[in-house]
């Protein structure tokens, strides 16, 4: 009896930069419900590992797929499944920080009372109703990080991918980031995060894949 | 130990210096003499230059409204360059100081007026000589006499330190002023050229009226250098009131403008100013979108236009460039020159195309192709572009002739030709540094460095082209079919 492809699956991943090789040989399977986090030292290629596998960065062989399909970020269902919060997000200076909220949910396809219920729900679980009316240049890197993180969870998705998502976080906000984490695994979601605090990785993670040239834990 | 007296510690500081000297007396002055030899060279060019031109307009300046528009060019030019100057005091300052400045000089006790001098001083002199120099070149293609040219120059400068003078003290004491006599300014320069288009201007005197300077002229400088030195001297009294906050925005932006300004990156310039300008906002009344998909993206230019409608305002006024083109006998140029006027006008009303050209990661956010993202983004601010294109169609029928249908196409063409001028400048990409290099005088450039600054005004000439070459209906269906073209190649490329 055939089984279910993985939510997401990289084979002999390579990324090399000039002569110098950053990934090489990477094998990474992320199951629905399951959360894998990436440690390593500065350098060891989590950020790179995780820009290929959404497509901001091309490997330089090897092969990603999301549930069965190559991944390619062009596609529509990829961004549709995919939900990525890296260091290049940034915002229009001209919306605020409810506005962005609800174009993603509404670009999402989430219409009417449904966009406006969610939003205010992630809005007050980010804790950012009182800076709703504020533009992005005015928010701290902590709440600007908030609202990144809050754009991955008020639209539908399937994978969430996040590169170090406690940076800039106090410790109320990593609290509740690791909850939010665990509930995403509860419902059903993939979780791939690239991380350098021990707790958060300890209290998410289902597998720790360290890219020190050690491999797999 | 007994202390040094101060013979000895000169010859320290001398013998400290001449070992650290890497460069020859003989040496510096050669340097000297090819720096004032170049400039003297420069010099009786661009003047050389403006003779010849001067003549040359002379010879092709032939109907009453070119010869009345050569006359009153210095006083709508010298009105234009006071407006920069506010608006580049607005956002500068005037005065400034650097990040570094501010937070090891500014938080100390030191004499803010002694720090602050220099820079006001500085700037002054850096508003007058390019103002007076802009002003005076212009008179003298106006045809104004050697005497009127001197005294014209010499009036924009003073009235350019006039300005730093006057919008320092209001820096320190009422920084709102900045924005009004800016406004102002721009009123009256756009009503200067209405008035031209009108035939509503009186001719001033030029050469050819064998006109020298005034007498009233003479005593306008004289009141003007009156006015800039006490604007000065105020200025000067008044800076250690300018509170931290109003003098460390200019220094933060400094550095991120020139940055992209010396690497001729003006999409970059752009991103600082507009990033700037909603910083300075900081909150808005925030509005829900509409529908789903690429919908909201649509709504969110509506609601831009709703919160800066002063972008139309603009658009709708410069629509007085094309009529004052045509009335001037421009001819067939009056279409690039209305296109290129709308590509400037109209550029702002595609600030998301750009953010989200430059944003990789807000593209991500959206679960739709690149194409549709981007055409949503140039829906709305292309509408009011085409119309005013359309609305430019009377300018077209008193140059081109023809039927009016023609004259409308025209018009449409213009605009078109603007929208995808505008899509090609806010989608370009920065200059890459990873390509084979060629060396310059700035160092080591990529090739595409210099044709970037043509980024947009390319695509906007080469639509006119087809109505240029056959100002027939089947030359304005050329051109809007190739507008559709490079639009839906701008479109496609990710």
């Amino acid at each position: 009896m055939p089984t279910d492809p993985p939510l997401l699956r990289v084979r002999n991943l390579r990324r090399a930069f000039g002569q110098v090789t950053v990934l090489d040989g990477v094998e990474l399977d992320v199951a629905a419900g399951e959360a894998v986090a990436l440690v390593g030292r500065n350098g060891a290629g989590k950020s790179t590992l995780l820009r290929c596998v959404t497509g901001a960065d091309r490997p330089s062989d090897g092969t990603v797929e999301l549930a069965g399909r190559r991944l390619d970020e062009r596609d529509p269902d990829v961004r549709r499944d995919l939900a990525v919060v890296m260091d290049d997000l940034d915002f229009f200076p001209d919306l605020s920080v409810v506005e962005h909220l609800d174009l993603f949910a509404r670009a999402h396809g989430l219409a009417g009372d449904e966009a406006e219920a969610v939003v205010d729900r992630v809005l007050a679980d980010v804790g950012l109703v009182p800076q709703s009316a504020q533009l992005p240049a005015t928010l701290s890197s902590g709440q600007r990080r908030r609202l990144a993180l809050a754009s991955a969870f008020v639209r539908p998705r399937r994978l969430l991918v996040l590169d170090e998502p406690e940076q800039r976080l106090d410790t109320a906000g990593v609290t509740w980031l690791i909850e939010r984490l665990v509930q995403e695994k509860g419902d059903g979601l993939g979780v791939l995060l690239a991380s350098h605090d021990p707790a958060l990785v300890d209290a998410v993670a289902d597998r720790v894949v360290s890219l020190d040239r050690t491999g797999a834990e | 130990m007994t202390e040094p007296s101060v013979g000895e510690l000169r010859g320290q500081i001398r013998q400290w210096r001449r070992g650290r000297a890497d460069t020859r007396l003989l040496q510096v002055l050669e340097d000297a003499y090819v720096a004032v030899f170049a400039a003297v060279m420069g010099l009786s060019v661009a003047v050389s230059v403006v003779l010849r031109l001067r003549n040359d307009l002379e010879a092709v300046c032939r109907t009453a409204t070119c010869h009345q528009a050569r006359s009153v060019l210095p006083l709508v030019l010298a009105l234009a360059v006071l407006t920069g100057c506010v608006v580049l005091a607005r956002l500068f300052g005037p005065m400034l100081v650097s990040p570094a400045v501010a937070s090891w000089l500014l938080a100390a006790p030191v004499d803010r007026t002694r720090l602050l001098r220099p820079r006001l001083f500085v700037t002054a002199l850096g508003a007058m000589v390019p103002g007076g120099v802009a002003v005076a070149g212009v008179a003298a293609l106006a045809g104004y006499d050697a005497g009127s040219v001197a005294a014209l120059g010499a009036a924009q400068g003073l009235l350019c330190v006039l300005v730093v003078g006057s919008l320092t003290v209001a820096q320190a004491l009422r920084p709102g002023m900045a924005t009004a006599v800016g406004r102002v300014l721009a009123a009256v320069t756009w009503g200067l050229l209405a008035g031209l288009t009108l035939g509503l201007l009186p001719r001033f005197a030029s050469a050819e009226a064998g006109a020298s300077v005034p007498a009233a002229v003479v005593v306008a400088v004289l009141v003007v250098a009156g006015l800039a030195a006490v604007a000065l001297w105020r200025a000067a009294d008044v800076l250690p009131l300018i509170p931290r906050d109003r003098l460390t925005p200019g220094g933060t932006l400094a550095p991120g403008l020139s940055g992209a300004l010396g690497t001729l990156d003006l999409a970059l310039a752009y991103d600082v100013l507009l990033g700037r300008h909603w910083q300075a906002r900081s909150t808005v009344a925030s509005r829900p979108a509409r529908g789903t998909g690429i919908w909201p993206l649509v709504w969110r230019d509506l609601i831009r236009l709703r919160r800066r409608p002063r972008l139309l305002v603009l658009l709708a006024a410069a629509a007085v460039v094309p009529f004052l083109a045509a009335e001037l006998g421009l001819e067939r140029l009056v279409l690039p020159v209305a296109a290129i006027t709308g590509l400037v006008a109209g550029l702002d009303l595609f600030s998301a195309l750009r953010v989200l050209s430059r944003t990789p990661g807000l593209v991500r956010c959206l679960p739709q192709p690149g194409w549709q993202v981007r055409a949503a983004c140039c829906l709305v601010p292309a509408v009011p572009l085409l119309v005013w294109g359309v609305a430019t169609a009377p300018a077209m029928q008193a140059a081109l002739g023809g039927p009016w249908a023609v004259a409308l196409g025209t018009g449409a063409t213009a605009g078109a030709a603007a929208v995808v001028g505008a899509m090609r400048w806010m989608t370009g990409r920065p200059p890459n540094y990873q390509l084979p290099l060629v060396s310059s005088p700035m160092g080591a450039v990529p090739p595409t460095l210099y044709l970037s600054v043509f980024r947009g005004i390319d695509v906007t000439v080469l639509v006119t082209v087809p109505v240029l070459v056959a100002p027939t209906v089947r030359g304005v269906e050329v051109a809007l079919g190739l507008a559709a073209v490079i639009a839906a190649i701008l479109l496609a490329r990710d």
